[in-house]
C-alpha cells in the first residue's frame, strides 16, 4: 500500500473506532452524555474546568448556588433570557440539554471550589462598593445586597452567588437589569438596580470581584 | 456568470438591503454550519465576529475536531461580490486586458462548505470553490470554474480534568497549516478572496503574505496535540494529491496541479498564554518541499524546486464585549533552490544586453504585521503592513508592461488600511486601500515602461455573505 492509501486506511480506522466516545463526548444532541463529561469537554473551554473562567466576559460558575445555575440553563434553553450573553453564547450550547444533564451540571459547578480573584480596580473603587453591599443606599431605596445574596455573596437557592464574579460581568448584568427587560426572571434587580449610578455599579462589582471567597 | 453592473445602482440598491438586515433581531440564527451545530453566534468563535480569526473558544472548537454540539445539515455557502479599481491606469498598451473589469462590481467568487462533526471524535472542513472568471477564452470572454480549495477532516480527542488538560488529534488536509488555529499560518492570515480579473492583481489579498511555497492542493497527514492551553505542537508530512486522496486537488488542471516528490515535513509549534480579556501565542513554522518544475512532466528526479521555509509568528487578542483588539505579526524566510536547468542561465534585457546569470539559489524574507479594532461585532477598522526582501535574480527580469520587473528583486513594501461593518453577522462589507511604496523591487519605474509603485494602489470594495 502506498502513501495516500495508508493516509486513507488510518483514518478509515479512526471512524469506524470514534462514532461514540461518552466519556468524552462533545455532542450536545445526545441526552446519554453525563453533564460533568459536558462540563469538562464542551462548557470547560470558556468557563474553565473548575467553573473558574479565564476571562471577564465569562461568568465564574464554580461554588454558585445549583438552583440558579439549572434556573438558568433552563431560561437559556426555554430562549427566555435574551440579553446578549444569553444568546450569543447560551442559547445554542443549551438547546438540547436534558432536565437531567441541567441538574447534573449544577451539582457540578457547585461542588467547586471557587478562588479568591485578583481585584482588577482601585482600592478607592473597591471601598466605595462595600457600603452598598452591606448597607445599600437608603436615599435611593437601594437595599443592601447581601440581604438576598447572603454573607460574603455566597448567595442563597435562586439568588445567585456574586462574591467572587468578575467585576465586568456584574457591570454589564447589572445594566441589563436596569435598562432592558431581557431578563424577566431577575424582574426584582430592575427595581433594586434602578437608582444605582455608573459610580455605584462600578464600585459594587468591583468589591465583589475582590471579594474573599469563604 | 454575472455582467458586470453600474457600481452606483448595485450600491444603492446593497446599502439599502443591508440597512434593512441591520434593523432584524440581533439573535437571528441565520448562521454557517458550524454555528448551527452549536448554535452560538458567530462572535463565540470568531473574534468580534471577524471571519475567520478565531477566539480561544473558536481555536478549541476546532482543535477538538469541529465535533463541539449536535449533529445537524452540515453545509454551508459564501459568496462574495467585490470591485477593484487601479489608482493608475493610464500607464499601459493595453489597459483592457491589463485591468480587467476595473471599476466594475462583479459576483467573484462563491464557496461551498460540507462542515461540521461526523462523530464524538471526528469532523470535517471541506471547501468547494466557484471562480466566476477562472478561464478566458480567445475572444476574451470569461468562464467560469470550480475545484476543491481548504480541506481538513480531523480525529480528535480530548483528555481533561481539574489537574491537566490534553488534547491530540490527527488531521488529513490539502494545505499546510489549514489545521492550524491561529490565523498567522500561511493558510489563514489573507483570506478575503482575490478576484481573478486583473483589476484584482494589486489589492491586498494579492500582496506578499507570508506563506509556504508547497501551497495548496497537496495531500498530507499531520498529528497534533495542545498541552493544557499551553503548548501547541504539530507535525506532517505532505505528498502529491493522487489516488484516494485526489478529490484534495479536484478541479484544477493537470498543467496547474502541485507535483511534490516524496515526503514534504511540515512542522509547527506555539505557546500560548490566556490572562483576563487578554490571549497571546508566539510561534514557529517549517516545512521543506520539493515541488517538479513541471506538473506533466516528472520523470526527471532533479528537475525539482526546493523550498524550506522557516517562519515566526504571534498573535494578540483583547476580547472583552463590546471591544475586540487583535495584533497579528508573521514572518517567512524562504530559500528556494532551483533545478538544475533552471540556474546559472544566461539572461538578456530587452536591448539585448547580457544580465547576470540566473541564480541557483534564492532567498526571500516576507514580513506582515496587521492590528484591528472591532466594536460590538459591527464596525471594524484595520491597518496591515507588509515588507517583501529578496535575492535580485535575472530569471525575475520581465520588461513586459503592468506586470514586470527589471530590476529582478521580488521586494514589494505597503499598507493596507481597511474599514467593515457586519450589519448582520452573517453578512461583511469592506473597503480596503492597498498603498505601495514598492513594487518587483521599486518604488518607480519597476516594469521599465514608466510605471511606479502608486500606480498599482488599489482600492476594494467586497460583500461578503455566507449561509
Amino acid at each position: 500500500m502506498k502513501g495516500n492509501g495508508k493516509l486513507v486506511l488510518v483514518f478509515g480506522i479512526a471512524f469506524a473506532t470514534g462514532c461514540t466516545n461518552l466519556p468524552r463526548s462533545r455532542d450536545l444532541g445526545n441526552p446519554n452524555v453525563a453533564g460533568i463529561t459536558l462540563a469538562q469537554q464542551v462548557c470547560s473551554n470558556c468557563h474553565g474546568v473548575t467553573g473558574a473562567s479565564v476571562s471577564p466576559n465569562i461568568p465564574n460558575l464554580a461554588a454558585q448556588q445549583p438552583p440558579y445555575i439549572a434556573a438558568q440553563l433552563k431560561l437559556f434553553r426555554s430562549q427566555g433570557r435574551r440579553d446578549p450573553a444569553g444568546f450569543e453564547y447560551m442559547w445554542g450550547i443549551s438547546r438540547t440539554l436534558t432536565d437531567k444533564q441541567i441538574d447534573e451540571l449544577a451539582t457540578y459547578y457547585a461542588a467547586q471550589t471557587l478562588p479568591t480573584q485578583q481585584p482588577d480596580s482601585s482600592v478607592a473603587s473597591i471601598e466605595a462598593g462595600k457600603p452598598i453591599f452591606n448597607e445599600g443606599i437608603a436615599d435611593k431605596q437601594v437595599p443592601p445586597c447581601g440581604s438576598c445574596h447572603g454573607p460574603h455573596g455566597r448567595g442563597n437557592g435562586n439568588f445567585p452567588r456574586i462574591g467572587g464574579q468578575h467585576a465586568d460581568y456584574i457591570v454589564k448584568q447589572l445594566g441589563v437589569f436596569q435598562r432592558t427587560d431581557q431578563r424577566p426572571e431577575g424582574a426584582v434587580m430592575k427595581t433594586v438596580a434602578h437608582k444605582l449610578t455608573p459610580s455605584d455599579i462600578a464600585g459594587v462589582a468591583a468589591y465583589l470581584q475582590a471579594m474573599p471567597i469563604e | 456568470m454575472c455582467a458586470p453592473i453600474p457600481m452606483w445602482r448595485f450600491l444603492s440598491k446593497a446599502m439599502a438591503f443591508v440597512m434593512l438586515l441591520s434593523v432584524l433581531p440581533q439573535w437571528a440564527q441565520a448562521l454557517p454550519a458550524f454555528a448551527r451545530q452549536t448554535g452560538q453566534n458567530c462572535v463565540a468563535c470568531h473574534a468580534g465576529g471577524q471571519f475567520p480569526e478565531l477566539t480561544p473558544y473558536g481555536r478549541m472548537f476546532k482543535m477538538t475536531g469541529y465535533t463541539i454540539g449536535r449533529n445537524v445539515i452540515p453545509l454551508s455557502v459564501m459568496g462574495v461580490v467585490s470591485d477593484s479599481s487601479v489608482n493608475n491606469t493610464s500607464k499601459s498598451p493595453d489597459p483592457r486586458a491589463d485591468f480587467q473589469k476595473n471599476n466594475s462590481l462583479i459576483f467573484a467568487t462563491g464557496s461551498v462548505f460540507a462542515a461540521g462533526r461526523l462523530t464524538d471524535n471526528i469532523g470535517m472542513f471541506l471547501q468547494w470553490t466557484y471562480d466566476n472568471y477562472g478561464s478566458q477564452s480567445a475572444d476574451g470572454k470569461f468562464h467560469g470554474h470550480s475545484n476543491a480549495d481548504n480541506m481538513d477532516v480531523r480525529y480528535a480527542d480530548r483528555f481533561v480534568s481539574a489537574d491537566h488538560d490534553f488534547l491530540y488529534g490527527v488531521s488529513v488536509n490539502n494545505n499546510p497549516s489549514v489545521s492550524d488555529p491561529w490565523n498567522t499560518a500561511a493558510a489563514w492570515m489573507q483570506y478575503v478572496p482575490v478576484p481573478s480579473p486583473t483589476s484584482s492583481r494589486f489589492i491586498d489579498g494579492a500582496t506578499p503574505y507570508p506563506g509556504l511555497a508547497a501551497g495548496g492542493n497537496i495531500a498530507g497527514i499531520t498529528a497534533y496535540a495542545f498541552w493544557d492551553k499551553l503548548l501547541y505542537i504539530e507535525v506532517g508530512n505532505y505528498r502529491t494529491a493522487k489516488g484516494a486522496l485526489s478529490p484534495f486537488s479536484a478541479g484544477i488542471a493537470k498543467d496547474s496541479k502541485t507535483k511534490l516528490q516524496g515526503n514534504n515535513p511540515y512542522g509547527r509549534i506555539a505557546l500560548c498564554h490566556e490572562w483576563g480579556p487578554h490571549n497571546a501565542m508566539v510561534g514557529a513554522t517549517a516545512m521543506n518541499a520539493k515541488v517538479y518544475d513541471d506538473p506533466l512532466d516528472t520523470s526527471d528526479a532533479r528537475s525539482v524546486h526546493r523550498f524550506r521555509d522557516v517562519g515566526i509568528d504571534a498573535q494578540y487578542q483583547y476580547l472583552l464585549d463590546p471591544h475586540s483588539i487583535t495584533l497579528q505579526l508573521a514572518y517567512v524566510r524562504e530559500t528556494h533552490r532551483y533545478p538544475y536547468f533552471l540556474a546559472g542561465q544566461p539572461v538578456q534585457d530587452v536591448d539585448g544586453n547580457p544580465l547576470p546569470d540566473t541564480n541557483a539559489i534564492d532567498k526571500t524574507r516576507t514580513f506582515r504585521i496587521k492590528s484591528s479594532y472591532i466594536y460590538d461585532a459591527k464596525y471594524g477598522v484595520s491597518l496591515a503592513f507588509f515588507n517583501l526582501t529578496g535575492t535580485t535574480n535575472s530569471a525575475a527580469y520581465d520588461p513586459t508592461p503592468t506586470s514586470g520587473n527589471i530590476s529582478g528583486s521580488p521586494a514589494a513594501r505597503g499598507l493596507t488600511p481597511e474599514i467593515f461593518w457586519m450589519p448582520v453577522q452573517y453578512l461583511r462589507v469592506g473597503l480596503q486601500y492597498t498603498i505601495y511604496n514598492k513594487y518587483n523591487g521599486a518604488g518607480h519605474n519597476y516594469d521599465g515602461a514608466g510605471r511606479n509603485a502608486r500606480d498599482n494602489n488599489s482600492l476594494f470594495f467586497y460583500l461578503w455573505a455566507a449561509y
